[in-house]
Formats: C-alpha cells, sequence, structure tokens
C-alpha cells in the first residue's frame, strides 16, 4: 500500500464517520418529534402489510370468494364488490400498488427535478434562463388537468401513470436546487474545488449534491405525498391498470358500483382511509425533516 | 416610474409563458403514437367532408411547422377546432358557455369562502398557539389535506345524500323540473351546489389556514409587533390591525396559485357530483378521447391562470412596496 492508497482510505473512513455521525445527530433530534414518530409508525405498518400481503390477506384480489355486494361479516370484514370479490383483501394487496406507484414516481420526479435543478443552478445564463421558463410554464400549469389530458394521449397502464406523475411535477423540486446551488456556487469551497482543476461534473457530485441532499430529502417527502394523492385521483378516474388494483382503483369499481348512492358505505370508506393515513403519515415524516433540516424554521 | 418598470417585466414574462403553453398545446396532441391528423381530425364521428374541411383548415397534410404557424392563425381568429363527441359542434362553442359560467360559480364561491374561513381562523388558531384549539384545527386541516379530493365528495354523498338525504346527489338543476320565476331556478341551483360547495371548500379551507397560521406566526417575530405592544396597544389591535394585515402579504400570491390548484379539485368534484361544468366536461373529453375539446380546455386554462398570476403579481406590488425596489 503506497503513501496515496493509505491516504485516500483514510480520507474515505473519515467521509463514513461523518456521515454516520450526522445520521446520528439527525436520528437523535428526529425522535424528540412526536408527530415525526407517529409519521414513520404509519408508514413503517404500511410498508410491513404491503410486504406481507399473501399471509395477511384471507384471499387472492382477483379470487371470486362470495356472492356479489355482500355486507361486511367476519369472513369478509369489508364485505364484497360488484362481482364477489373480499374488498378487505383488495385493499390489503392495494398497499403494495398505491406504496410502490408513490415511492417510483416521487423517486423519479425528484431525480428530474434535482437535475433540470443542478445543470440550471450551476451553468446560469441562457441555459438556466430557457429551463426556468419552462418551470415556471409547469409549475402555473393546473396539474390534474394536465395529467388527464396526458394520460388520454398515453393511454392507461401503471408506467404511464408514473411517467405523467414525474413530468407534470418536477417544477418544486428544481426551483428548490436551483437556488441553493446558486448561493452554494458562491461559497470559497466551490471556487478552490475548481481552482486545482476539478472538473464540472466532479465539482458538481462531490461538493454540491452532498450540500443540496437534506432538503431535496426534506422535498421528496412531500414529492411522496402528492405522487399518492395523484396516483389516487387517476386511478379513481379509470387510468390504473385493472391487474393491479391501488386503492384508487378500488374506489373507482366502488363507483362503478354505484356505492355513494346504494349505501355501500364497507366499499367507500376503508380505501379511502387508507389514503388519507398513508399521506398523512408522509406528511408528519416531512413536517419533522424540515424542522430539523431546514434553518430557517429552527430558530423559530 | 418603478412600478412601471416592474409591471412591463411582469407582463413580458407572463407573455412568454403563454406563448410556451401555445407551443406545448401544439406539440402534447401531435406526440402521440400513430397518426397525427388522428387528434384532430381522425375520428369515425366526423363525417368525411367535415374532415376533408379540417384537414384543409389545419393544414395536416402539410409538413409540421406549416401546422403550427396555421394553429396560431386559428387561434388568433379563435378557431379551435370542432369536438368528436358532439359530432363537429365547434369547440369554443362548447367550452364558452354554460358549463364555463357552472365552474365559475363553483369555484369562485369556494375559494373565497375558504380563504374567509382560513384566514379568520388561521390568525385565531396562531394567537392561542399550542392550545386545544390550536391543535384540533391543525390535525383537522391536516386531515382534509390528505383526503383525495373525491374522496371526501363520496363521502359527502354517502352521509349527507344517502344516509340524511339532505343534498342531490347529482347534478346541477332538477332534471325536468320546470320553474314558474326566476328565484325558484336559483334556489334550485344552490341546493345542487351545497355538495360540491362543501366538498371544495373543505378541501381548500385547511390548506389555507395553515399558511395563514405560519404566516402569522413569522410576523409575530418582527420588532413592530414588540413596538405595538410597548405602545399599551390592546391585543385585538395587535393581531387584527398589525399582524393579520402583514400575513395576509403572503396569502396574495397564494391565492393565483391557487387557482392553479382549484382547477384540479374541481375536476375531480364536478366529476364526482355530476355538475355541469368545464371540470366534468375535461373528464367526459378524456374517456371519449375528444382531443380537440382537451387541446381547448387546456388553452383557455392557460390563459385563466396566467392572468390570475399577473394579478397577483400587480396585486402584490401595490401591497408591498419593497417588491418595486
Amino acid at each position: 500500500m503506497t503513501v496515496q492508497e493509505f491516504h485516500a482510505l483514510e480520507v474515505k473512513e473519515d467521509r463514513f464517520w461523518l456521515y454516520r455521525r450526522k445520521l446520528g445527530d439527525f436520528w437523535r433530534l428526529y425522535r424528540r418529534s412526536r408527530l415525526g414518530v407517529i409519521g414513520l409508525i404509519i408508514v413503517l405498518s404500511f410498508v410491513i402489510v404491503a410486504v406481507a400481503a399473501p399471509w395477511i390477506a384471507p384471499f387472492e384480489p382477483f379470487y371470486f370468494a362470495g356472492d356479489p355486494l355482500m355486507k361486511p361479516s367476519s369472513t369478509f370484514p369489508f364485505g364484497t364488490d360488484q362481482v364477489g370479490r373480499d374488498i378487505f383483501s383488495r385493499v390489503i394487496y392495494g398497499t403494495r400498488v398505491s406504496l410502490l406507484i408513490g415511492l417510483i414516481a416521487s423517486a423519479m420526479t425528484i431525480g428530474l427535478g434535482s437535475a433540470i435543478g443542478l445543470v440550471s443552478g450551476y451553468l446560469g445564463g441562457w441555459v438556466d434562463n430557457g429551463l426556468m421558463r419552462i418551470t415556471d410554464l409547469f409549475i402555473i400549469l393546473p396539474a390534474l388537468p394536465l395529467m388527464l389530458i396526458m394520460a388520454s394521449i398515453l393511454g392507461k397502464g401503471i408506467m404511464n401513470i408514473i411517467i405523467v406523475i414525474t413530468v407534470v411535477g418536477w417544477t418544486s423540486t428544481a426551483r428548490m436546487v436551483r437556488s441553493q446551488t446558486m448561493s452554494l456556487k458562491e461559497r470559497p469551497f466551490i471556487e478552490a474545488s475548481r481552482a486545482i482543476g476539478s472538473t464540472d461534473l466532479h465539482t458538481i457530485a462531490r461538493h454540491i449534491v452532498p450540500n443540496v441532499f437534506p432538503l431535496v430529502f426534506a422535498n421528496g417527502m412531500i414529492a411522496i405525498v402528492d405522487a399518492i394523492l395523484s396516483e389516487a385521483g387517476l386511478s379513481f378516474l379509470g387510468f390504473g391498470d385493472p391487474s393491479s388494483p391501488s386503492w384508487g382503483m378500488v374506489l373507482h369499481y366502488a363507483d362503478a358500483a354505484g356505492s355513494t348512492v346504494n349505501g355501500y358505505w364497507w366499499y367507500i370508506v376503508p380505501p379511502g382511509i387508507c389514503i388519507m393515513l398513508l399521506v398523512m403519515g408522509f406528511a408528519f415524516i416531512s413536517y419533522s425533516t424540515d424542522q430539523i433540516l431546514n434553518p430557517r424554521l429552527r430558530r423559530r | 416610474m418603478v412600478m412601471r418598470d416592474y409591471l412591463i417585466k411582469r407582463a413580458v414574462s407572463a407573455l412568454v409563458t403563454l406563448g410556451l403553453a401555445i407551443v406545448l398545446n401544439f406539440f402534447l396532441f401531435r406526440i402521440m403514437p400513430g397518426d397525427p391528423t388522428r387528434t384532430v381530425t381522425g375520428d369515425f364521428r366526423i363525417t368525411p367532408e367535415v374532415r376533408r374541411a379540417l384537414v384543409h383548415q389545419f393544414g395536416l397534410d402539410q409538413p409540421l411547422w406549416v401546422q403550427f404557424v396555421l394553429y396560431l392563425q386559428n387561434l388568433a381568429t379563435g378557431n379551435l377546432g370542432v369536438s368528436f363527441q358532439y359530432r363537429g359542434t365547434p369547440v369554443v362553442a362548447i367550452i364558452f358557455g354554460r358549463r364555463l359560467l357552472n365552474t365559475f360559480v363553483l369555484m369562485g364561491s369556494s375559494i373565497s369562502v375558504a380563504l374567509i374561513i382560513g384566514i379568520i381562523i388561521g390568525t385565531i388558531v396562531a394567537w392561542k398557539r399550542e392550545s386545544k384549539f390550536d391543535v384540533s384545527v391543525v390535525v383537522f386541516s391536516l386531515m382534509t389535506y390528505s383526503m383525495p379530493v373525491f374522496w371526501l365528495g363520496m363521502m359527502i354523498i354517502l352521509i349527507f345524500g344517502y344516509y340524511l338525504a339532505a343534498i342531490p346527489i347529482a347534478g346541477t338543476i332538477t332534471v325536468g323540473l320546470t320553474y314558474s320565476n326566476w328565484f325558484q331556478y336559483a334556489a334550485d341551483y344552490l341546493y345542487h351546489m351545497i355538495g360540491p360547495f362543501v366538498t371544495l371548500t373543505l378541501s381548500f379551507v385547511g390548506f389555507y389556514l395553515i399558511i395563514m397560521r405560519d404566516s402569522i406566526l413569522d410576523v409575530f417575530t418582527e420588532d413592530y409587533m414588540l413596538t405595538a405592544k410597548a405602545k399599551g396597544l390592546s391585543d385585538r389591535k395587535i393581531l387584527f390591525r398589525h399582524a393579520m394585515r402583514n400575513a395576509l402579504l403572503p396569502m396574495v400570491s397564494l391565492i393565483a396559485v391557487e387557482v392553479t390548484y382549484l382547477f384540479g379539485g374541481a375536476t375531480m368534484t364536478e366529476t364526482v357530483f355530476s355538475w355541469y361544468g368545464i371540470g366534468r366536461l375535461i373528464y367526459e373529453a378524456v374517456v371519449m378521447a375528444d382531443y380537440p375539446i382537451l387541446q381547448g380546455i387546456f388553452f383557455v386554462m392557460s390563459i385563466l391562470v396566467i392572468a390570475a398570476n399577473f394579478c397577483a403579481d400587480v396585486a402584490y406590488a401595490f401591497l408591498d412596496p419593497r417588491i418595486r425596489y
């Protein structure tokens, strides 16, 4: 092992312990926030339900288990739907789809938004100008109607729902990352990095991204909330994939069965409560993370 | 002087955004897989004669840039094409009429009421920070924020329409009813509006409330609040004269942003309640693959939200002199 290699290893190790310590600090602060802990518990419970769905659900989601539109009973806790499938099982399996689409779509939203924000903020000039004009446009346009129009052009299906949510939802991340990048760009350590001849890519990846990350993370929780609600809305309006029904899709079928005008409350209430709880869980987490990571809020 | 420069800057920016919206609107409906003419005329519900006329009018047999120029020309003369589902009725006639009016009535009334309630309750809650009332109001706001709007609408229909039979389940007016006078018509209309109105108001009030509460809490940390207290002003005066007024500033720009969200909420609410408006029209057009209608609505909506944002910028500049300098 040469001296340089040894030194590189040491730096790496330092970095590891630094991140560990930062994470530890974060967790210590986070634990103190009651809302944050409640949110975490809610979200983790849904993750467990999603993972363990085959063991929890009494029936397969597509199995015709009983008569159509039966009231809740001990066999069917939430009754049955219009073709006799167990609604309880469908809601449990729906957790998987709703959670997964929410996570993937928000990850893509954050990814696209961060990339655009980094490029825009770092390069500046006409690139920044052009990109920010497009951002302004997408911020101003009504999200749901735009998503509906795009979905109707692209067609049904989970992949298309994810694409539509991503294309419509990246703007707030992009703006935030851009302003953060612009202020970081002026700091001495970035200048130092440039002075020793680092490439732009290296400077962005090594020095800007790690500093932007905490805010992106806090923002990401709200992106998940938006993605889950958007998915529910699009699926409710009939853009979901019937072979993997989400909670929104269950509500779509509930509407098709005329549940509101016939009083099938057991068909409407459970999926809606699930959406609400999951969204609240992520909103609580977002609130607590924001309190810790956003320096402006910390002093109040 | 400075004010004029600011207004010109905002106006230019609004026009650029509108230009981009028009470009997006053109290309969005031409990136579809398959035949590009399909979205404008290619539908079995359109007769061959009408189709030929449309192909000529929109230059669909021409290169893309010619189509774009023709599209702009048609836009300038108010020609948004013809609808598929209504068998060739001009899009303009379908959008600008009863539906737009119904949507404006519903959106306008619910946004105003939500705003007023949000501002008042938000101010009080901020004053009584961390009291039982504060906590329950914040939890309530979070709940309404976390509910999908369409589900809230469904619950309201279920509870008040089905179980209590207090509100009509769908529609804008009672179908088949003849009215002896104008007043009777208005009463029936308002009766049908209760459901969607309550749904939209509830879905927005929580957000306004939280923002107003936050805004007031921010103002409380300002030095002039201490001055007001030192002057010996009453709590009421401090709260409503000084805190609320200054906290209202961020709300102004929020209203414009909310117009954008309102279209989304209205689409869901109108669909659930079968309200005869633009939101429901979007849903119907999506289901019926009526692309000209969608393109037309997209254009009209863009103009509305851009205008709303411009108005907010102007209002903000009048209210807050710091912006101008």
